[in-house]
């Protein structure tokens, strides 16, 4: 059973060596001439003005905190959608109910409207 | 340090500049610096017709971290200098420039008290551009110049 | 060239508001242009505003004549769409007090033309809500535009970043 996780094990490694050896080329090879502009924030050539966080408008992160979560059920779903017509009844019937306790949530935020991007125009 | 002597002169050295210069000329990201009517020619040295991500400028990055070659389009006033300069220290090495057009090359039509007089009173150029605006095809013959001197010119040697 | 008859009540009003004479109406190549002393600028200006619609200033330029009296000569040209006529209105400022009132209060376009005449000449105008530099560093210490300044400039006058990047 394990000999099915060999090659996942085997990409982990390819990767870290691949990572390791660019950072490593990079430090060897590359030139090393730091001066105090390249630590400096870019701000088109003049001296920065202002705090670099500035407030943003909420729906951003709503859109953020719902698209975890249905892509966190897309995970879940996606292991059982291979092989599902395996599977008994019982577990299409659990999937079903993980489902639609999701869908209820989904419509309980669509018609709250908080996806919707409410731009208000303030013309003084 | 250990790394200085196994990059003596020697053939370790040559094979790996050859690899390294070969890289990092056929991936020339440029920053385009377009101060005035050069970067119209410099827009069509990146359009489709005189391609330039046919000789690995695939694109144009606007922000210095990004890019490692400056090209400097159009005149540069002394006003401006500052914020050039500036962008051209936060540009991470190794780094090159082209002075692209008559005004960046030498100051141009632009005899003034306002202008600098060719943006290498300031900026370490490595090809200069001649015309008013220059072809987009003599652009890319900067860029084949400058492709050139990374080959034969650069060595990890002076980076070690 | 006369000028031309649609301009008569514009003529008459500027000068009656001249009680000393000194206004000179001239036509150069079509265009009606009126000389009229420093004192009274303000008052013309807001007549031809006002009373002859002449709502759109296009442009405040500053000359130097190079002459011993009066050196600088401004201009306002402002034009009327309604009557689809356009008018030079010029004064003349002297070297020694280069000053005249704003008009930033009868044009608002008037701010940045004013700011460049400035920069350019050094004409103070009294009364302009932010008179500074439009074009050279705020720190310049001449006036590029006049006859005397030369071509290229005075060496150092105008600072080029150093070449290195540790220095700031």
């Amino acid at each position: 059973m394990t000999d099915n996780y060999i090659p996942i094990l085997i990409m982990i490694g390819i990767a870290l060596a691949l990572a390791l050896v660019l950072m490593i080329l990079s430090r060897i090879l590359g030139p090393h001439r730091p001066n105090v502009h390249k630590l400096r924030p870019y701000e088109s050539g003049m001296d920065p003005i202002g705090q670099a966080r500035d407030r943003y408008s909420v729906s951003f992160y709503m859109v953020a905190m719902e698209f975890i979560v249905f892509d966190l059920e897309v995970v879940f779903i996606y292991p059982w959608a291979v092989r599902f017509t395996e599977f008994g009844t019982g577990t299409f019937v659990s999937m079903m109910v993980f489902i639609t306790v999701l869908l209820i949530g989904l419509v309980y935020t669509l018609k709250k409207g908080t996806l919707d991007w409410n731009i208000k125009t303030s013309h003084s | 340090m250990g790394i200085e002597s196994a990059f003596g002169e020697g053939f370790l050295t040559t094979k790996i500049d050859t690899v390294v210069n070969w890289a990092r000329a056929n991936a020339m990201w440029p920053m385009p610096m377009g101060l005035a009517c050069c970067a119209i020619e410099m827009m069509a040295f990146a359009g489709p017709k005189y391609d330039a991500s046919r000789f690995g400028s695939e694109v144009m990055r606007f922000s210095p971290r990004q890019s490692d070659l400056m090209i400097v389009a159009g005149w540069c006033t002394y006003k401006m200098s500052h914020a050039v300069r500036r962008i051209w220290d936060q540009m991470p090495d190794p780094k090159w420039c082209i002075a692209m057009g008559a005004c960046a090359s030498t100051g141009g039509m632009h005899r003034s008290y306002g202008v600098v007089q060719g943006v290498d009173n300031f900026l370490p150029v490595d090809a200069y551009v001649s015309g008013c605006p220059p072809r987009p095809e003599v652009v890319l013959h900067a860029l084949m110049t400058i492709q050139e001197k990374v080959k034969k010119e650069h060595s990890v040697l002076l980076d070690v | 060239m006369q000028v031309p008859d649609k301009f008569n009540p514009v003529t008459a009003a500027i000068q009656a508001l001249d009680p000393s004479g000194q206004v000179q109406i001239s036509v150069t190549r079509g265009d009606v242009q009126l000389l009229v002393p420093r004192t009274i600028i303000i008052d013309v200006l807001r007549t031809l505003k006002d009373d002859f619609g002449f709502t759109y200033l296009i442009d405040i330029v500053a000359t130097d004549r190079f002459t011993s009296e009066d050196r600088f000569e401004v201009i306002w040209n402002i034009i009327s769409l309604k009557d689809q006529s356009r008018i030079f209105v010029k004064t003349r400022v002297p070297e020694e007090d280069p000053s005249l009132p704003s008009t930033v209060d009868i044009w608002p376009a008037a701010n940045w033309n004013e700011r460049e005449a400035y920069d350019m000449m050094g004409i103070r105008f009294t009364g302009h809500p932010d008179l500074r530099r439009l074009f050279l560093p705020e720190d310049f210490e001449y006036f590029p535009l006049r006859k005397e300044f030369p071509l290229m400039g005075v060496p150092g006058s105008i600072p080029l970043p150093s070449t290195s990047p540790d220095v700031d």
